[in-house]
């Protein structure tokens, strides 16, 4: 026979205010079943739940309901209250009279009436709860890190700084990401490959880091605390062993003529190549798609150079599995290009900025380039299309960013800020050139930036051009700009030498396969979504893998690096125990009904099912069925709603506990 | 010739083709006879309350839209349209009651009728790129425009509300380029394709349009065109009517002629001068015609 509490909070008015509480509490206490029923003002606070304490023992209580909020707000509060009073934790249920009563309703007659009815319902459903064990799994105490830009260099060095460690993945041959291609960084001014590169040797020569890079994540299986990632580390064809880094082979390859991605095409580069000179590792790499030696079979000049001998024509892509216990994701972002789109693309490039075809339009990472002293042109601004120094130039902000009709409404967060920087490297560079900023608004919340962005405009003569830009075109030698200042109401038009374009913050190309791999959520644009946007801001829904830096929204060097710190500590705290403690909200297969068709097998999200083999005394095969690995379930419960012969069961949610509670309707 | 191939149309010149743009009007009756394209007129058709009639009363000028499209739907086929106004006018009427259900009880109850919102209402060049296609309009070519620099000029309606689903890409179109082009003729690269040339400022506030239509003759100039297309009546009226005077005011010589695209699609197909209603331009476009052989 059931003894069962019920404790029904007031939840200071918001309750109390629609529901007669004390009403409810009295007409539940008449239920078969209950043995006791009160009400209380806060349930959550500490005498509220010492009051349930108290009477799970004085009253020896077998289930308890809590009628409150929502259980997301505080079911494991509670339950965690009942476990401390001698009761197994999941014999407490909440109903939730607030959200779902007290807060949609207005009239207290009925409002009261509901609430009876939902807390009937949860009376009926606990009777059939269960006694659930917490379920441990072990923990690999090594992470996994995709991405080697300032977030996953971060990231690694910090959980690797820990003792534990690190594999960290790059897509590109060496590690840096974005940051390495700025000149300097806002706002301070500090160069950023002087605060940059040393932190990249430090992540080379670490103990505890495995670094893959020219490498890309195959696949992703497991769950918290044991995946299994296998990495594929593309064919250099340069054997990174063997290899000094003593560049003879780039030197001498005969094919020069490729464009320079690193430099945003300004440059050309080698077949083999590092990506800039202070890359890590500093072994090159050939690519393929544009060697001659790959192309027509003819030439292999860098292997004949290479005195070491490590070029290997012949290498291939390796796979590589590794066991790790979680997984930090660092894939960064890319930049929003005003090129045409293809038909149906829900984004819409820039016909009336030329499309990109007009030479001097540059955006600003390949403005960040031309200022940088280790750049094309050594650190000078000079016009891609006939290398002069431009003395009249143009900086469009807001380009693709918070433009609902090209089809991105949010605001990419970095751009005023560098281009209030961009301002001030074009005045220290160029003494008799002008600076114009046609801008929106100015965002400038952070610290010291505010003041930076004014310096811009009384010390550095930016003259900022509150209004939009409507056309580029190109007239002679000049690039005419069309805009509108609509602080003075007037029409704008500046013949520009060159115009740099604040293009909008993308995820990388490729993070939707990249997330369907590792099985975590993202939005429309296809950045990553976290957890719970502020509590939760560094996880993923899916346990065990976490984000740092842009790919899950613009940000900035600062907020990426605390962000990969943030998300190297919840590493960290998940690698503080040897068990992983889970809760035991899984499927449980009923192997007596199950007819062996795995329909469960195809719709379990999270590859939870597995083949089970049924034999009789002498080892003969009686029929295979599904068994659900409880450290990978996920508790979605989709393996029960799909089951014929309903034969598998949400542990915390059985049709029986269900049928119960519609019965008490 | 299978059935499918046959074209027809329901034709809503708009108010201009039979007044001031006659020539339009003229000009695109012969040039579709001459492609066995099928264009019957609208009967009793009236103003589409073009650019004025939506700045006064959004309800009278979505009515007066409604209306002539269920006058429309008499007549087999899509609804034909020359005018860029009455185009942009008559899609966005469509547009707008497609998506708003008061608006569109509102318009029923004034013009007393269903609207019609699942006929197509085609713009002369739709009709021309899409429905003939490009190729058939090759295949129709007499004397290809060969040697002919032409500035194509969108101008505002053509492609615009930006919302609505309309003729091609609001910000880079290639409509007009890809129908001249299909019958030989050289299209130039140009800056203000797109600008706007003060349209119905023309009458109110004149030196508005002598401005914006300077910059417009100036660029296509000097971007080397022998002449202007258009497809809008008030952006020919501004940069044909209005040239001399721009070139009294700004001290400067254009003797650029400025072309409906039915005038040289028509030329191309092989029709006469006096079927094109040439005589009507304004700045007289026989010379630039006569040295390239085209009459």
């Amino acid at each position: 026979m059931s003894r069962i509490g019920v404790f029904i909070c007031h939840c200071g008015e918001n309750i109390s205010r629609t529901v007669d509480v004390e009403r409810v509490a009295a007409l539940v206490g008449t239920l078969p079943g209950v043995a006791f029923s009160t009400d209380y003002k806060y349930m959550c606070s500490d005498p509220g739940q010492g009051l349930l304490k108290k009477a799970i023992q004085e009253q020896r209580l077998s289930h308890v309901v809590v009628a409150a909020c929502s259980p997301r707000m505080h079911e494991k509060t509670f339950r965690k209250a009942v476990e401390s009073a001698g009761l197994n934790p999941f014999l407490c249920e909440m109903a939730n009279i607030r959200e779902h009563c007290s807060w949609v309703h207005e009239d207290r007659d009925e409002a009261t009436a509901k609430a009876v009815e939902i807390v009937g319902m949860m009376v009926e459903r606990v009777k059939k709860n269960r006694v659930l064990p917490t379920i441990t799994v072990p923990v690999t105490k090594r992470s996994l890190v995709i991405g080697g830009g300032i977030a996953g260099i971060q990231a690694a060095l910090d959980i690797a700084d820990a003792g534990h460690e690190v594999v960290l993945v790059e897509r590109e041959p060496s590690i840096g990401g974005h940051m390495a291609q700025l000149s300097e960084t806002f706002p301070t001014l500090d160069c950023s490959q002087c605060i940059m590169t040393p932190k990249m040797v430090d992540v080379a020569n670490h103990p505890k880091i495995t670094l893959y890079t020219y490498a890309e994540i195959e696949q992703v299986e497991g769950y918290i605390g044991n995946f299994q990632v296998t990495v594929r580390k593309k064919a250099r064809s340069v054997d990174e062993d063997k290899c000094t880094g003593c560049g003879v082979c780039m030197t001498k390859c005969p094919q020069k003529k490729i464009p320079n991605t690193f430099d945003r095409n300004l440059g050309m580069r080698p077949a083999i190549y590092v990506p800039f000179p202070q890359a890590v590792p500093n072994t090159p790499v050939i690519d393929r798609e544009n060697c001659t030696k790959f192309k027509t079979g003819k030439c292999g000049v860098c292997q004949k150079v290479c005195g070491p001998g490590a070029v290997d024509y012949e290498q291939e892509d390796q796979l590589i599995v590794e066991p790790v216990g979680a997984i930090v994701v660092a894939t960064g972002f890319d930049l929003y290009s005003i090129e045409e789109k293809p038909k149906g693309s829900p984004i819409k490039g820039y016909g009336e900025f030329g499309h990109g075809k007009i030479p001097d339009v540059i955006d600003g990472m390949t403005f960040e380039r031309l200022a940088s002293a280790s750049g094309p042109t050594g650190g000078k601004i000079l016009r891609p299309s006939d290398g002069r120094e431009p003395k009249q130039i143009v900086f469009i902000q807001c380009v693709g960013s918070r433009a609902r009709e090209k089809g991105i409404s949010y605001c990419s967060k970095i751009c005023c800020m560098y281009t209030a920087k961009h301002t001030m490297l074009y005045h220290h560079k160029v003494h008799d050139g002008q600076a114009y900023v046609f801008f929106m608004d100015a965002r400038t919340p952070g610290k010291s930036y505010d003041e930076f962005w004014r310096r811009s405009i009384e010390e550095e003569e930016a003259v900022y051009i509150r209004g939009m830009v409507s056309r580029l075109y190109q007239k002679g030698d000049k690039i005419v700009v069309m805009g509108s200042d609509i602080a003075v109401g007037v029409q704008v038009e500046i013949e520009a030498d060159m115009v740099v374009l604040a293009t909008a913050v993308q995820p990388q190309k490729g993070a939707d396969t990249l997330a369907q791999k590792l099985g975590i959520s993202y939005d429309k644009y296809h950045f990553y979504s976290e957890a719970h946007a502020k509590l939760r801001p560094v996880e993923c829904a899916t346990a065990g893998i976490y984000l740092a830096g842009a790919c899950q929204g613009p940000k900035d060097i600062p907020d990426t690096v605390s962000q990969a710190s943030a998300a190297a500590a919840k590493v960290m705290t998940l690698f503080a125990k040897d068990k992983l403690e889970r809760e035991p909200i899984v499927a449980r297969v009923r192997e007596a009904g199950c007819v062996g068709c795995f329909y469960c097998q195809k719709v379990c999200p999270y590859g939870a099912v597995e083949e089970k083999e049924i034999r009789d005394r002498q080892g003969n095969l009686v029929k295979v069925v599904a068994y659900v690995n409880p450290g990978v379930c996920g508790g979605c419960g989709t393996c029960q709603a799909t089951c014929p012969s309903k034969s598998v069961e949400l542990d915390g949610y059985t049709d029986e506990q269900i049928v119960a509670m519609i019965e008490a309707l | 010739m299978t059935p499918k191939n046959i074209l027809k149309y329901a034709y809503y010149p708009g108010c201009s083709l039979h007044a001031s743009a006659g020539e339009y009007d003229l000009s695109t009756r012969e040039l579709f006879k001459k492609l066995n394209i099928g264009l019957t007129e609208v009967p009793d058709w009236f103003c589409c309350g073009a650019t004025p009639a939506h700045n006064v009363d959004e309800l009278l000028s979505l009515s007066l839209c409604a209306k002539n499209l269920e006058l429309a739907e008499q007549v087999d086929g899509d609804l034909a349209v020359a005018c860029a106004a009455c185009f942009s006018r008559l899609k966005t009427t469509q547009h707008v009651l497609g998506e708003n259900a008061v608006k569109r009880k509102q318009v029923e109850k004034a013009i007393d009728a269903p609207v019609p919102l699942s006929g197509n209402v085609k713009h002369l060049l739709d009709i021309l790129a899409r429905d003939l296609g490009l190729e058939r309009l090759e295949q129709a070519v007499a004397k290809p425009l060969s040697g002919l620099k032409v500035a194509c000029y969108y101008g505002c309606l053509l492609t615009r509300p930006n919302d609505v689903p309309n003729l091609d890409c609001v910000e880079a179109p290639t409509i007009m380029e890809d129908v001249l082009k299909a019958v030989g003729a050289e299209t130039v690269a140009w800056s203000h394709r797109l600008e706007c040339c003060g349209a119905n400022f023309t009458l109110s506030r004149p030196g508005v349009v002598i401005q914006l239509s300077h910059a417009i003759l100036d660029s296509a100039k000097a971007a080397g065109a022998d002449c202007i297309m258009v497809a809008c009546p008030l952006c020919h009226g501004n940069l044909d009517i209005r040239q001399k005077e721009i070139e009294g005011v700004y001290n400067a010589l254009y003797a650029m002629p400025v072309f409906y695209i039915t005038q040289l699609v028509g030329l191309a197909a092989g029709l006469g001068a006096d079927k094109l209603g040439l005589d009507a331009l304004i700045v007289n476009p026989m010379p630039l015609l006569k040295e390239k052989g085209l009459v």
